[in-house]
């Protein structure tokens, strides 16, 4: 598990178990079972829970969307992170240190 | 003779009649072995219903499942549940309940049950999201009026009976899909349940009509003439809700917030986690909700104010419910 709460392009990330998912219209809206809380990730939002169907790293989430989205690796990166950081705080992902790779 | 007492044996031996009669609901065929006079009849072929009401002994299967001593337990292939000096049921795969009658239950109770909890677990064993509430037609669109008990949904919708706006269901309101992903809404049965001051305050007369078991002051009156029996896309969702104040007011529910309010609006709610149907429940709100309007009508908790809310029905309705 995380350390200290800082996100990096290392880390691995898996869905919770426990969420309902669905889509609306062009978006991913999700109701965690937990919580009873529900949300709406949104259209890349919603193609980011896709990515992370079976764990994969940051890395991995960012190099899909550079090649699907106009954006530059740098700008992509930084908003993936801030937006799995909010998915991490509602605890509806994990986020776990990769084996062989160094968080840097 | 051998032949006929064999099949007597097979089905219990408290059994008084194993005729069937057919009737139609839900856009169901239903083959029933208990007389359901609620049901409009029709004149089919037993091979063809969808679903059939059968007399049976559950005693054995009830004391197998009920390990939790909860009233509802999972079966093979569905539910049974139990409801104290009235009878068993059992409701399996979309297509079959079972009804084991206790000595003394009393056969309009059993029906109360029947019609309701059964159908609604049946309903969505197949796939149909049950709604609690009324619903009528406008424009050729069916809107849905739901709340708490008390709240004013059966009264909204003879309101709207009265100015000739067909009733489509009065207590369960069935909802699916069309391969197109637009929310249809199926008529349930021609029955309309009144409290009696709503009757007073249409101007029926209470003594026409016959009281519902066990419900004190609340009439079913038939509405055969003025029931819809064709299925209709859902045009939006009404959520009564009483307050303090001397305001009705309309607000439109955001996104989010509708799906809290179909999970709190479905009949029989606290079975969907039984049933496991969380998942589908929550996909199908999702489909319903992007297609329709959703909406809370506050109105005082004092006072007769089913008027000013039908014309602000039908005003947003002429707007366009978004």
């Amino acid at each position: 598990m995380m350390a200290n709460g800082t996100l990096t392009m290392g880390h691995i990330i898996a869905q919770t178990k426990g969420n309902l998912v669905s889509n609306m219209d062009n978006d991913k809206v999700l109701m965690s079972i937990n919580s009873g809380k529900y949300y709406n990730l949104g259209g890349i939002g919603g193609k980011i829970w896709e990515l992370i169907e079976t764990p994969v790293s940051v890395e991995e989430i960012v190099a899909a969307l550079t090649v699907e989205y106009e954006v530059g690796t740098a700008e992509c990166s930084s908003q993936v992170l801030a937006f799995l950081h909010n998915l991490l705080q509602e605890q509806l992902i994990e986020a776990n240190v990769g084996a062989g790779i160094h968080s840097k | 003779m051998a032949y006929l007492l064999h099949v007597r044996k097979g089905v219990g031996t408290m059994i008084p009649s194993i005729e069937t009669t057919n009737y139609e609901a839900f856009g169901m065929r239903i083959a029933s072995q208990l007389a359901l006079p609620e049901l409009q009849r029709v004149y089919i072929d037993d091979a063809y219903a969808d679903i059939e009401i059968q007399y049976g002994d559950l005693t054995r299967v009830w004391a197998e499942a009920a390990i939790a001593r909860n009233s509802y337990n999972l079966i093979d292939g569905g539910i049974i549940f139990t409801i104290p000096d009235t009878a068993i049921f059992s409701v399996e795969e979309g297509k079959r309940i079972t009804v084991s009658p206790m000595e003394n239950g009393d056969s309009s109770r059993i029906r109360l049950f029947l019609l309701g909890t059964c159908m609604g677990i049946l309903l969505m064993q197949r796939g149909v999201l049950p709604l609690h509430g009324s619903a009528v037609i406008i424009e050729g669109k069916a809107y849905a009026f739901v709340g708490d008990s008390g709240a004013g949904k059966s009264t909204l919708a003879s309101a709207f009976l009265g100015k000739g706006y067909p009733l489509v269901s009065d207590d369960v309101i069935a909802v699916s899909l069309d391969p197109d992903g637009i929310p249809i809404v199926t008529p349930s049965y021609p029955q309309q349940k009144l409290w009696q001051e709503s009757i007073d305050q249409l101007g029926l007369a209470a003594n026409q009509y016959q009281p519902l078991y066990g419900r004190v002051n609340k009439y079913a009156i038939p509405v055969a003439s003025a029931f819809h029996t064709q299925p209709v896309p859902l045009g939006g969702v009404f959520e009564l809700c009483k307050v303090e104040g001397e305001e009705t007011k309309l607000c439109e529910i955001e996104r989010l917030g509708r799906f809290p309010l179909l999970v709190r609006h479905t009949y029989r709610n606290a079975l969907i986690s039984l049933l496991q149907l969380e998942q589908w429940h929550f996909a199908t709100s999702a489909a319903v909700i992007s297609k329709i309007g959703v909406y809370q009508l506050q109105r005082p908790s004092a006072g007769f104010t089913v008027q000013r809310m039908a014309a602000q029905i039908l005003e947003l309705t002429r707007k366009g419910v978004s």
